[in-house]
């Protein structure tokens, strides 16, 4: 395996070690890429490693924002702001949680036709930017422009939301397992008056509601409004589910986190 | 008897909680080599080419072993107790189940041992597949075994397992109602945490040490000897430590394999699935098909049952004649039914094949009469308790193969289970026991199979 | 690389991407961790790293230069368990013990975190370990006994 690792121990560092991505692979905690090599699967050409000394670790409040480093282990999440606290309580195990990244998680691609990044969905729904690293400097955007962009290229800097008083709910159908495998799930936030919806499973990538939201904002009750999601998105069969089961259930989901959101205190 | 009550330690306990238990995969030997398989990626196919002169050529590759290096290829696990062979060590002129294995190769490490694999040249001609047991009996279904789609060998050149008792078609006639049900659990893996593994290490003078996970080690020395067509003091055998068998290490999966590489190499080889590996191609506990029709009396009385079991043993017979006997002789669950008949069959499709697991062809039949029990006390509005007590075992009943019980504990269990779940049984249903039926408990239709103090009633 | 493991300091020259199981049960020849499935799906690989549970199998050598692990090899001795190891041995909750090494180090990892956890405390922690023999029941019991104190 000619690999050549490189630890870069400031952010500066890891973006010019990043380069244009050309060759690159890029691991956050290598949960995922680790076994993909143990297997045989993966033999990148040059390997990237972001660690805690990279300096993109961290959650910082200030400045009326949220702030979560790239390389941020998934378990510093599970304390903070809900939807994300509870998703990423739902994340594999404790273990998997203190070594797996916020960044790794956001920018999974699917495996063998499962869609993975549960942490995609709240931070969907907490209205999350992303600023990442490539040839057009350092860019901020939704986080839904960088999912459904082309990320060759862009090195995952830091997640921002913003830090404001807002409810939220949350619901999923998973697999039982040890790890939980999610099918589907959907969170929910209102913060302002606005009330924000994404669906995670039911595509390669977490979704914004927007036809729910839309029904809310035009004052359908939510039983209605959630069956709107179909119109948002397109499941496919996978190893997990049928398209079939997904689109049964996905609008019971929906109903069931904005029932949650208006459950929930304050 | 010292040991009758006593609480003993387990005799691997400090072993296993201080990490020196030795399982195969902790053994070190200098000078081993990794081995990795070439398995069939489709679930039928003839073998138009398999050529490893490139991928034996590779640097780090010690030796690659096909059906063309095993002496004796087909060997049937079960042939001592008259169940012919059928499966290929190694596949030769066909491929009958994903997973199937085609090659195996023995390198310095993992990496180059897939590398090898992946430079086999294979061509496969694909057929169509049979995955439905149901579907094995049509005229025009595929034939995908060599013996025909079902197991044609039991005793007296039988192509099922059969039992006919008393005369069913009248019980069917005296029926108020007749219940019928299918069941049909799917395949169970193992799961051992412990994957299928080998090492074999040869000796100068031409023995073989083979540490194995299997959980019959005598079994697994004689299936080797007779691959290999040695004598058994050429083998040493080291096992007795398993990480988690429940039945599914008794296939014998790889040692014949690792003994032949480290003959060819003359080197330690070890053959370690992944846990890919395990779940594509370990045996698993049989998926099974099972139609049950039941001739009752609306007071609950059930006079007579009429079953079809079809076995699903994958590609290849393993011991699936062995479990479906065991399956005949349970199908009545611990209930006493006078009229009986029986078909079982054991079923060829191309799946991996099945095996045992525990509660071996019994589980299976266990699930489907205590489901349709329920199913019956339903149909009739009747207690799924009384139904239980009443059509019970008794002393001096005689199962569908003919035993006479001598000590059967339905009754007492179900009561104990009523008890256990908070289920306060009717006065009548508590004070029964196992004695001999008589009066309301033996009516006209189980007067005939009762034998009591050896006398037929 | 350097890797402390049961403090004993090591130089370890296996390549930068193997898995910190396959150096410690390949090079170093520690193997109490097991390889149960290799892509951190069963548990039977965890040891400590720094104090905290972690899977051998998904950690790769270049994130661990200078890391102190620790293994069921340094909780105890069959002369002198650890509390973990003799709370196994004496509630039953190994049987065929191929899960045992990894059910021990999560234990041990939240009982150094949370010296009196709930029985959901430990379930969760222990969430992500399979078990095919014993039903877990067992193994739960043993974390309580063990968290109880010595015995």
């Amino acid at each position: 395996m000619a690999s050549e690792v490189l630890l870069p121990t400031s952010p500066d560092q890891a973006i010019a070690a990043f380069g244009d991505g050309a060759g690159v692979t890029v691991v956050g905690g290598g949960t995922i890429l680790m076994p993909a090599i143990t297997y045989g699967r993966l033999q990148p050409e040059k390997r990237l490693l972001l660690l805690d000394r990279s300096g993109l670790s961290g959650v910082t409040r200030g400045d009326g924002a949220v702030r979560i480093g790239a390389a941020t282990p998934v378990s510093e999440l599970e304390a903070g702001d809900e939807p994300l606290a509870s998703v990423a309580r739902t994340v594999a195990d404790p273990e998997i949680r203190g070594q797996a990244t916020v960044g790794g998680n956001v920018c999974a691609t699917a495996s063998a036709g499962v869609p993975r990044g549960d942490l995609q969905a709240p931070l969907l729904a907490l209205g999350a930017r992303v600023r990442s690293a490539g040839p057009q400097g350092q860019p901020s955007e939704p986080l839904e422009d960088f999912l459904a962009s082309n990320r060759a290229g862009r090195l995952l800097l830091e997640i921002v939301y913003d830090d404001v008083e807002r409810r939220a709910g949350h619901a999923s159908v998973h697999r039982p397992h040890a790890h939980h495998y999610s099918i589907l799930s959907t969170c929910a936030t209102r913060s302002g008056g606005e009330t924000r919806v994404a669906v995670a499973g039911a595509g390669p990538v977490a979704v914004r509601a927007t036809s729910v939201e839309q029904a809310l904002a035009a004052g359908e009750p939510a039983e209605i409004a959630a069956h709107k999601v179909l119109d948002d998105v397109d499941p496919s069969d996978d190893a997990l589910a049928s398209a079939w089961y997904r689109k049964r259930v996905l609008p019971t989901i929906v109903a069931r986190a904005l029932a949650r959101l208006e459950k929930e205190d304050a | 008897m010292k040991a009758v009550g006593a609480r003993l330690p387990r005799y691997d306990g400090i072993q296993h909680v201080t990490g020196r238990t030795v399982y195969v995969d902790d053994v070190r030997v200098p000078g081993m080599l990794w081995a990795k398989a070439l398995r069939s990626p489709v679930p039928r196919a003839e073998v138009k080419r398999l050529d490893v002169t490139k991928a034996r050529s590779l640097p780090g590759v010690h030796a690659i072993v096909t059906h063309e290096d095993v002496p004796l290829n087909v060997y049937g696990h079960l042939e001592a107790l008259g169940v012919p062979a059928d499966e290929p060590l190694l596949a030769a002129d066909d491929v009958r189940w994903k997973g199937q294995a085609i090659a195996v190769v023995a390198a310095e490490d993992e990496a180059t041992a897939r590398e090898a694999v992946e430079a086999i040249d294979l061509d496969l001609e694909e057929g169509e597949p049979l995955l439905d047991v149901r579907k094995a009996f049509d005229p025009d279904a595929p034939q995908i075994h060599h013996w025909g789609n079902w197991y044609p060998h039991f005793e007296d050149g039988m192509d099922r397992r059969q039992i006919r008792k008393g005369d069913v078609a009248s019980a069917f006639d005296r029926a108020d109602v007749v219940v019928k049900g299918v069941y049909r659990p799917a395949a169970i893996e193992h799961v051992p945490l412990e994957t299928q593994i080998s090492l074999s290490v040869p000796e100068a003078g031409g023995r073989i040490t083979i540490y194995s996970c299997t959980q019959a080690m005598y079994f697994s020395m004689g299936v080797v000897a007779a691959h290999l067509q040695v004598p058994l003091n050429r083998l040493k055998f080291v096992g007795g430590t398993v990480g988690g068998g429940f039945g599914g290490k008794v296939d014998t999966a790889s040692e014949t394999v690792t003994a032949l590489l480290a003959l060819k190499s003359r080197r330690p080889v070890k053959w370690r699935w992944t846990r890919e590996e395990e779940f594509l191609a370990s045996s698993t506990r049989a998926p099974w098909h099972m139609e049950i029709a039941d001739a009752v009396t609306s007071d609950g009385w059930i006079l007579g049952r009429k079953t079809l079991t079809l076995h699903d043993s994958g590609a290849y017979a393993r011991f699936s004649p062995y479990g479906l006997t065991k399956h005949a002789f349970h199908h009545l669950g611990a209930y006493t039914i006078p009229d009986v008949h029986f078909d079982g069959y054991v079923v060829f499709t191309n799946r991996v094949p099945t095996t045992a697991m525990r509660g071996f062809g019994v589980t299976s039949v266990s699930f489907a009469v205590e489901t349709h029990m329920n199913r019956i006390a339903e149909v009739l509005g009747i207690d799924p308790f009384e139904l239980r007590l009443k059509n019970g075992n008794r002393i001096g009943d005689t199962t569908a193969n003919g035993v006479v019980l001598h000590d059967p504990s339905t009754v007492a269990v179900a009561q104990a289970l009523a008890k256990a779940s908070g289920i306060e049984l009717a006065d009548d249903l508590g004070a029964m026991t196992n004695a001999p039926r008589s009066g309301a408990l033996l009516p006209e239709h189980l007067a005939a199979q009762q034998v009591v103090n050896g006398k037929e009633h | 690389m350097k890797l402390t493991v049961n403090g004993a300091v090591h130089e370890v020259e296996s390549p930068p991407l193997t898995t910190l199981l396959a150096v410690l049960r390949e090079e170093l020849r520690i193997t109490s961790p097991k390889a149960g499935c290799e892509q951190g799906g069963c548990g039977a690989c965890t040891v400590l790293v720094a104090g905290e549970a972690r899977r051998a199998c998904l950690l790769p050598l270049a994130a661990l230069d200078g890391a102190e692990v620790t293994t069921v090899e340094g909780l105890g001795t069959p002369e002198q368990l650890g509390r973990v190891q003799e709370a196994f041995l004496e509630r039953y909750a190994a049987q065929c013990g191929y899960c045992t090494s990894g059910m021990m180090m999560a234990a041990e990892a939240l009982l150094r975190s949370n010296p009196s956890p709930s029985r959901d405390e430990i379930q969760t922690a222990l969430g992500g370990h399979v078990c095919r023999c014993t039903g877990y029941v067992k193994i739960i019991e043993a974390v309580e006994a063990a968290a109880g104190g010595a015995r």
